[in-house]
């Protein structure tokens, strides 16, 4: 059972995207921003309408209407798909194939807000959430949405230079792929851990006596990555 | 092939790629003009099969993430939203949204029952003895009742300030609709939300509709309510009917599972809401700004409350059905 909470949607050119949900807290925060927002925009609101007498009642309640339902949705469709709140926590609410959120859709999840709230604080809302691997509340069930993490982190970069060197066996591919994810990791690894990890594989690079395994295993993902003769 | 000579040889391809997305996320407009819209397409669909190609060969996450994320944002770009479209709002009053009630005809049937025989049965009870409303509500309640619709200066209709006409706008929009989605949105639970607000309301409307008739205030009731009740009752009978399709589809998804019945659903009920937000739009201004106008005298306001019964009624029987004799009207 895989560890992580990838959403993989394949699109019609039969390649697989992988989406990152966002959980709770994620969510629970972006929408207490936003609420933060909409207080503030209802009670500059009231401030200027006020002025207004009677007839700037109405505006504020057609506002507060306004503010309610119509916030999310037409944040929601702008081009980053998200409204400010959601945007500060870098998510973004796309369609479940991965694409932008549809109007349809948009309205769908945001009127099920009614229903997610039930029967206090969004518990219902909340209990799906937590009950799922991609984190969809019943609003987006209905509407098919998810709510994703906009960016993607980059965990692996470019590998250190090293000497190309053969393995000392035959690899499978499996094993050639974790060889060259290990070195992908050493900018974010500490060196003792680093080293650590490379003594696992020692097999594939034997050390000589009381020396380090990491550069020789650093040299044989070179080797596989197709790097022959002098380094780079 | 290595993957050094594999990313040697395509890096070019994905440069180019990343530039024209580069262009096309921060121009708005029509591809074509600007940049080449077939060009990101042919070059979308190469890195595709680079991207299949390096996950299948196990090259290292550096790369297959590069054209992960490279991928994912031609994706969006290429099968973006076009645009909203006047035309469609255009085809959904005059052609989706009565089709789409007439093809919920069962629902809504059932929700007009659970809203209507509430109505009529409290409505009579209430009629019979005006004191059976105070099972419902309390006193107070019932006295501000009495107070609007009686006689009296303080009642509903008095000559009041055009901002005040506004003011009630205001309230019956941000009130009213909030009924509507409550009612839709209630039926996510097999449908008892939304069949308990029906009869929740129809209990209500009953009870005060039986208790001022049979205290005499018949007129000065029933036509304030006339004209905007067509849209208004109409509107909460449809949402009912929307949100019992959902609760239809949690109940007894067919072949499907619950989930994909429950998305094939609310795509269809949506179609309805969209007509229920107008409707209450619609029912909102006529209450403002008609209903309680005194100056219109009750005739004038029974036959256009008539008239109005007549129009939603004929709207939602044939708008949009498809010309006699002609293909489907689609």
């Amino acid at each position: 059972m895989p560890l992580d909470t990838l959403y993989l949607a394949e699109t019609p050119e039969g390649i697989a995207l992988a989406l990152r949900p966002a959980g709770l807290v994620a969510r629970g925060l972006a929408w207490m921003i936003d609420l933060a927002i909409r207080l503030g925009l209802l009670v500059a609101a009231s401030i200027v309408l006020r002025a207004l007498g009677g007839f700037g009642g109405a505006l504020l309640l057609i506002t507060y209407f306004a503010l309610e339902w119509g916030y999310p949705v037409v944040f929601e469709l702008s081009k980053s798909g998200a409204t400010p709140g959601k945007r500060i926590m870098g998510l973004q609410v796309v369609m479940d194939s991965g694409l932008p959120v549809t109007p349809g859709a948009s309205i769908v999840r945001n009127l099920l807000r009614t229903a997610d709230f039930l029967p206090f604080l969004y518990a219902f809302g909340a209990a799906t959430l937590l009950l799922r691997a991609d984190f969809k509340r019943l609003g987006d069930l209905a509407a098919g949405t998810l709510v994703v993490y906009s960016e993607s982190v980059t965990l692996h970069g470019a590998l250190p230079p090293a000497d190309p060197m053969p393995p000392a066996r035959t690899l499978t591919q499996t094993e050639q792929a974790a060889v060259v994810a290990w070195a992908g990791r050493a900018p974010r690894l500490t060196p003792a851990r680093f080293e650590e990890l490379a003594e696992l594989a020692d097999s594939i690079a034997p050390a000589p006596q009381g020396g380090a395994t990491a550069p020789r295993l650093l040299g044989v993902a070179h080797w596989l990555l197709g790097h022959r003769g002098a380094p780079r | 092939m290595t993957p050094r000579q594999f990313e040697e040889t395509r890096a070019p391809q994905w440069q180019e790629l990343e530039a024209l997305l580069e262009k096309a996320e921060n121009t708005s407009g029509p591809a074509g003009k600007r940049w080449d819209g077939a060009r990101l397409a042919a070059l979308y669909r190469a890195t595709c099969e680079d991207l299949a190609l390096a996950e299948a060969r196990s090259y290292p996450i550096h790369l297959t993430g590069r054209l992960q994320a490279l991928t994912q944002r031609a994706h969006r770009q290429i099968y973006r939203r076009q645009g909203w479209g006047l035309r469609r709002a255009g085809r959904l009053v005059l052609i989706d949204f009565p089709q789409a009630v007439r093809a919920q005809r069962g629902y809504l049937l059932l929700a007009l029952a659970l809203f209507a025989l509430p109505l009529l049965a409290v409505g009579w009870a209430s009629w019979r003895d005006p004191g059976f409303i105070l099972h419902l509500m309390d006193a107070r309640q019932v006295q501000q009742f009495d107070l609007m619709y009686g006689p009296g200066d303080a009642g509903i209709g008095r000559e009041r300030a055009a901002d005040t006409d506004w003011q009630m706008f205001g309230y019956y929009v941000m009130h009213n609709i909030g009924i509507g989605f409550q009612t839709f949105a209630a039926g996510l639970f097999a449908g008892v939300g939304s069949a308990f607000f029906l009869v929740f309301n129809g209990l209500f409307l009953g009870a005060v509709a039986g208790y001022l008739i049979a205290r005499g205030y018949a007129e000065n009731f029933l036509s304030f309510v006339v004209t905007h009740g067509a849209f208004e009752l109409t509107a909460i009978v449809l949402a009912g009917a929307a949100g019992l399709r959902l609760g239809r589809a949690f109940l007894a998804p067919g072949r499907l599972t619950r989930l994909q019945a429950l998305r094939a659903a609310a795509a269809e009920a949506i179609v309805v809401v969209y007509g229920v937000v107008l409707f209450l739009l619609v029912a909102a201004a006529i209450e403002a700004f008609w209903s309680s106008a005194r100056w219109i005298t009750p005739q004038v306001k029974y036959g256009v409350g008539a008239a109005c019964w007549l129009l939603v009624a004929a709207y939602l029987l044939w708008q949009g059905r498809p010309a006699r004799g002609g293909d489907d009207a689609r």
